[in-house]
């Protein structure tokens, strides 16, 4: 009995089949369309205190802003950012972008000759979810103090 | 030649404006941040001399005031209130604010300084008042959010009712704001702007606009700072509809990146 349960116990467990890696980058390729802006108060939240963010999506005509952005061959390329009449929330129109990871991207470059941008995947549209976030950080200038953010929410077109 | 020789003499005063003075390094900073104050004394009673020494006092204008530790007498201030030479005519000094006052962050709101000779023979204007970042937060009748901002951020000013102090703000219907825009010489952009408010709570007006799309500065200029008063009626003693705008409220754009 004793030698039945330790040999049974000596089995190698079956895992299941984890499936195919899911492609983070390929995920956001396309063209999205802004549906949600946020605006938190970085240094309130730090802190505790109230007022720490703001649905600012109505103040402004946000939802006008589309993001196109391109991959090829598994590789970032070009990307198109058309504002309509919305506020400005990347400081290029239109050039190359680049990732910090091609397998798990957290950041996005922005570039467009010597400009640049950074802006931080904030959710990947894959599984269950079909939004685009994307987050804009703003640091004071002299002690790189995080600030302020801006949370963008991106539906598919 | 002569309008090249004044052209290039107001582009260098241009220049010369251009830098903040005192500058604070950095910029922001809570009563239990060390800072560092770099001033420069040109054209004030101490311009030229080798040795400043700092007079320093919390709370300039408010109650709470207290003299900073390091001060000394006038007529013999103390070592360690000496500024370090950073140049010709330009001092720095370093220093924490509760370490400095002896005060809590809670009792601290700002201060102020001179720069002068040991034996107090000589000194500069006042230079004041400097905000503490807070630490607690203080609600108050106008309120910016977010707490610090920059020219191409959403910017909403509050109204928040709960606050109002004077009998104009407790009972006025607020309407709108208007904001006033200066740049870095001080000068106002523009002609002031008015927009709507909404309500957003019980007590609570907002109202929201970009500064560098509402507005824009000269040539060579980039905004610096902003005041907001919020306007709206009530009711006089006939009962009828009369006009009333709060005090203004100054707000100074943070640098971001």
């Amino acid at each position: 009995m004793l030698a039945t349960i330790v040999f049974a116990a000596c089995r190698p467990a079956s895992f299941e089949d984890m499936g195919v890696q899911r492609n983070f980058l390929q995920s956001v390729n396309g063209t999205w369309k802004l549906t949600k802006a946020t605006q938190v108060d970085e240094d309130a939240t730090k802190k505790g205190f109230p007022y720490q963010q703001l649905d600012i999506t109505n103040l402004f005509p946000y939802t006008s802003f589309v993001l196109t952005l391109n991959v090829s061959s598994n590789a970032p390329t070009t990307f198109l950012a058309v504002p309509g009449t919305s506020p400005k929330i990347v400081k290029l129109n239109s050039g190359n972008w680049t990732v910090d990871n091609l397998n798990y991207p957290k950041n996005i470059y922005l570039s467009n000759g010597a400009s640049t941008d950074t802006i931080t995947l904030g959710g990947y549209p894959v599984g269950a979810s079909n939004t685009l976030k994307l987050i804009k950080e703003k640091r004071d200038a002299t002690t790189g103090k995080l600030l302020i953010s801006y949370s963008y929410e991106f539906a598919k077109q | 030649m002569k309008q090249l020789f004044y052209l290039l003499i107001f582009a260098f005063l241009g220049f010369g404006a251009l830098a903040q003075n005192p500058s604070f390094s950095p910029s922001s900073f809570t009563a239990e941040d060390e800072v560092t104050i770099t001033i420069d004394v040109t054209g004030t009673g101490m311009a030229g001399v080798a040795d400043a020494y700092l007079w320093i006092f919390s709370n300039p204008g408010l109650s709470g005031g207290a003299d900073g530790i390091t001060n000394g007498s006038w007529t013999n201030s103390s070592e360690a209130a000496k500024l370090t030479p950073a140049g010709p005519n330009k001092f720095t000094y370093k220093f924490t604010g509760t370490t400095m006052f002896g005060q809590t962050p809670a009792q601290l709101k700002s201060f102020g300084f001179l720069l002068k000779k040991k034996d107090g023979s000589a000194q500069t204007q006042d230079y004041k008042p400097y905000f503490f970042d807070p630490l607690i937060f203080v609600p108050s009748l106008a309120r910016v959010f977010p707490a610090k901002v920059d020219v191409d951020d959403v910017v909403s000013v509050n109204f928040d009712q709960r606050y109002a102090v004077s009998v104009n703000d407790q009972r006025m219907t607020p309407a709108t704001f208007t904001i006033t825009m200066y740049d870095d010489l001080n000068n106002a952009v523009g002609a002031a702007v008015t927009l709507p408010l909404r309500k957003t709570d019980v007590t609570i007006w907002s109202g929201s606009f970009i500064p560098n799309v509402s507005f824009t500065p000269a040539a060579g200029r980039k905004l610096m700072k902003f005041t907001y008063r919020f306007n709206g009626t009530m009711l006089d003693i006939n009962g009828l509809p009369t006009t009333v705008s709060s005090a203004d409220t100054e707000v100074t754009f943070t640098s971001m990146k």
